[in-house]
This record gives structure tokens, C-alpha cells and sequence, in this order.
């Protein structure tokens, strides 16, 4: 069957790019982290991923941003290692918009590796010894402007969870994966509550509807479970706690016990044809139940979660093209092997019923 | 498959998966957030191998149990 191969195929392509990708050179720390105005301030700045030394000093250039009108630009600057460099910045007497403090960007702008960005870096004090009124020049004189912006084909560098951002493509296609078998399981769940009175042809059952839906919702669960377990191992290394009560992890896990529900009801009668018609009807509601408490209830309230709080789940910072490039195939590829473990599931439940002369 | 008959394998390969974090912990307390975290993207990937194995070999038991039952039923089954 083409769409098995096709499964297999995306799946290792998911798995080979999403490791072997690298990421973008970025800042992990910079030192010293705070500072007073007037000071002159010697700041070595640490690079992941990064290839400092394969540019000379000359060309690299470094700044403290505060926004797109507010910039100190690095003097004096020297490669210490690959992930290391060291400038000197002359701190202003004054803060822009006479703040008493200001957060400033750690900027590095390499010809060979590009743009990082640290945001929030540096902390900068009004000193009352410096002040005065008025902006000082210094502020102005170097934006951040001239840069090399790269584009060659690397996932982006997010500080705390570094390389753990290509769980993008195992976790979050589980829940895609989830979506789609309980979208197929509700629908089967439709198609026999259509056909409940209509006799039973010759190779043509409606209690195969009920299989179907039954095997989808089952895989869906598997997916949920594994989609639970994976995100509490990667919460656990991005959040510090396998479970914090996250609205999202709490929606999730008590739509996988209504789904849980399904099973135990649709079991719990003698009569095949009236548990199929009731397990219908649940897992219709259950779909039903399913889209708010995944997709809605979770942007009403503060999540850790990316896209919480009324954006869409992924928004361009959470995926640029690149990762794009890998995250679609990967959940097309995953969800076709979920409906390909459904398939045998529905064969298997099919000889089990004509060999226990259910069907 | 007579090697995975034992139910107890089973819950040892799901107990595994539980406590796969801890299990990888063991020996040196920074092993998952050593180079940049990848190995939290291992123990993803692990887990989701693990999750689907575990679901498949459960889908084997139950069909060895049913060509068990066909082949008592062999006069009646054929085909």
C-alpha cells in the first residue's frame, strides 16, 4: 500500500533531519550580567553552535540593544575561542526615556555564522552619581544595522531548551496524529448511528463501523499516552517539573479519560449491537468535548505552553521555515502509521467477531 | 513469540518507560541536560518507539490466542 511506504518514508525523514539539522549559533550567557552607567565594562559573551574564529575580530561586531533606536555598539573587540568573545563598552551617563533601569539584548553580528540574539542580557542602573537630564548621544550614534543574515538550513536557537526543540517533531505529531484517529473514530461512530436500520448485506456489516471507530479511538488513546509521556519527560528538562497542573496537561488528561470512558462502556453490555449504538453516541460527544478542551479551554488561561493566551498554537517564533520543512511531513508521516496500526487492529477485531460468531 | 508470553516482561518494558528519565540519570546528574539537552529529544523518541512497540506486541498476544482458537475449530474453519 502506497500510504504505508509513504508513512515510513516521512517518518525517516523526520527522524534523520530532525537530529541532523543543527541549530543556529546562539548566546547562552553573557558576563557580567549587570552594570551602572558610566561604567566601562568588559563583557565576554558565550556562543552555542557558534564558529567565532572562523571571521576575523575586525568584522564581527557586537552591541547591547535596548530597541530599534537604542544601541551600544562593542569596542575593542577580541576572539577568545569559538564560543567566547570579549568587548569593551562604554556605558552611557543616562538611560533612554530616563528609566532607572533597562534590559539590554546581547546582539552579535558574525559574517560567517550570522545573528545571535540574547534577549534580556545585560542589566543596566541608573548610577546617581551619572545622572543628568537628557538623553545621551551615545545611545544613537551605533545602531544595530548591516547585518549578515544567514540562510542556510538550521532549526532556530531558543534559550533553556536548546536542542530539545526537535521534540517539535515526535511530541507535537502525536497529538496531530491523536486528532486525526478521533476524527476518523467519530465519524465511523456517525456512519453506523446512519446505517443502524439498514439490514446487513452479504460481506457488508454495520457492526464493522463500530470496529473501525473503535480501533481509531484506541490508537487516538495510544497516541495521547505517548503524546502525556513525552511531553512530561520534555516539561520535566524545559519547565523543571514533569507535571505543573499546566492548563494545557490538565485538558489533555481529562479528555484522554473520557476517551478511556469509551472503551469501558462500549465493553460493558452483553448485547454487541446496543454497546456499539450507546459507544457511538459517547464518542460523539466525546469528539464533541475533545475540540474545547484541546483547542479552547487551553488559550483562555496562562500556559507554558507556546501560543497560549489567545494565539494560535505555533506562531512565527515557535516554527520558521526550516523547521516547517521537517514538522509537516513528520506529522503526516506519524498519523499515517497510526491508521496503519488501526488497520491491523480493525483486521484482528474482524476475524476475532466472525470466529466468535459475533459478525 | 513463546519470549514475550510472560506478562511480567511486559511490565518491566512499561515500568522502563516510566522511570526512562531516572534510569538515564542514574550515574551522572546532568546526563539529560549535557550538550544542549539532545538527549531529551533521545528519551522522546525512545519513549514513542517503546509506546508503539508495547501496543504491537499486546496486538501479536492477541492474535496468537485467536489462531490458537481457529486451529481447535480447524473442521469448522475453512478456508
Amino acid at each position: 500500500m502506497w500510504w504505508k511506504t509513504l508513512s515510513v518514508i516521512l517518518i525517516v525523514y523526520a527522524l534523520l533531519a530532525g537530529l541532523l539539522v543543527p541549530l543556529k549559533p546562539g548566546i547562552t550567557y553573557v558576563q557580567p550580567a549587570t552594570g551602572k552607567t558610566g561604567q566601562d565594562l568588559t563583557v565576554q559573551m558565550h556562543g552555542y553552535n557558534s564558529f567565532y574564529s572562523r571571521s576575523p575580530a575586525a568584522e564581527v561586531r557586537v552591541w547591547l540593544e535596548f530597541d530599534s533606536t537604542h544601541a551600544l555598539a562593542g569596542q575593542n573587540l577580541r576572539i577568545l575561542n569559538d564560543t567566547t568573545l570579549e568587548a569593551n563598552f562604554s556605558l552611557p551617563r543616562t538611560l533612554p526615556e530616563g528609566r532607572a533601569f533597562v534590559m539590554l539584548n546581547a546582539f552579535i553580528d558574525h559574517p560567517a555564522d550570522g545573528i545571535s540574539l540574547l534577549p534580556a542580557a545585560v542589566e543596566i542602573r541608573q548610577d546617581s552619581s551619572t545622572s543628568g537630564s537628557g538623553e545621551d548621544a551615545r545611545w544613537s550614534q551605533n545602531l544595530v544595522k548591516e547585518l549578515h543574515v544567514k540562510s542556510d538550513f538550521t532549526f532556530p536557537y531558543r534559550n533553556v531548551i536548546y536542542e530539545s526543540i526537535r521534540n517539535t517533531y515526535f511530541h507535537v505529531p502525536m497529538w496531530f496524529g491523536l486528532m486525526f484517529l478521533f476524527i476518523a473514530s467519530a465519524w465511523q461512530s456517525i456512519l453506523f448511528l446512519r446505517n443502524v436500520n439498514t439490514p446487513d448485506g452479504p460481506g457488508r456489516s454495520k457492526l464493522d463501523y463500530d470496529r473501525k471507530a473503535a480501533a481509531y479511538a484506541e490508537i487516538g488513546l495510544l497516541f495521547g499516552i505517548m503524546g502525556l509521556i513525552t511531553g512530561m519527560l520534555w516539561a520535566k528538562y524545559a519547565w523543571g517539573a514533569a507535571w505543573s497542573n499546566d492548563i494545557k496537561q490538565l485538558m489533555t488528561a481529562v479528555a484522554l479519560l473520557i476517551y478511556l470512558a469509551y472503551f469501558i462502556l462500549r465493553r460493558s453490555f452483553d448485547e454487541p449491537e446496543k454497546g456499539a449504538r450507546l459507544a457511538a453516541v459517547y464518542n460523539i460527544f466525546a469528539f464533541a468535548t475533545l475540540i474545547p478542551l484541546l483547542y479552547v479551554v487551553p488559550r483562555l488561561f496562562a500556559s507554558l505552553h507556546p501560543g497560549a493566551t489567545g494565539n494560535p498554537a505555533f506562531g512565527s517564533q515557535d516554527l520558521d521555515n526550516t523547521m516547517r520543512m521537517v514538522f509537516y511531513p513528520s506529522i503526516i508521516g506519524w498519523s499515517l502509521l497510526g491508521f496503519w496500526i488501526a488497520q491491523l487492529r480493525i483486521r484482528y477485531q474482524r476475524l476475532m467477531d466472525r470466529a466468535t460468531g459475533l459478525d | 513469540m513463546k519470549f514475550f508470553k510472560t506478562r511480567k516482561l511486559l511490565i518491566i518494558i512499561l515500568l522502563q518507560a516510566i522511570y526512562l528519565p531516572a534510569l538515564l540519570a542514574y550515574g551522572s546528574s546532568d546526563f539529560m541536560r549535557e550538550t544542549g539537552k539532545i538527549n531529551v529529544v533521545v528519551g522522546v523518541i525512545l519513549l514513542i518507539f517503546l509506546g508503539i512497540i508495547v501496543y504491537l506486541v499486546r496486538l501479536e498476544r492477541k492474535l496468537t490466542k485467536l489462531e490458537h482458537q481457529l486451529k481447535d475449530e480447524k473442521n469448522e474453519w475453512t478456508n
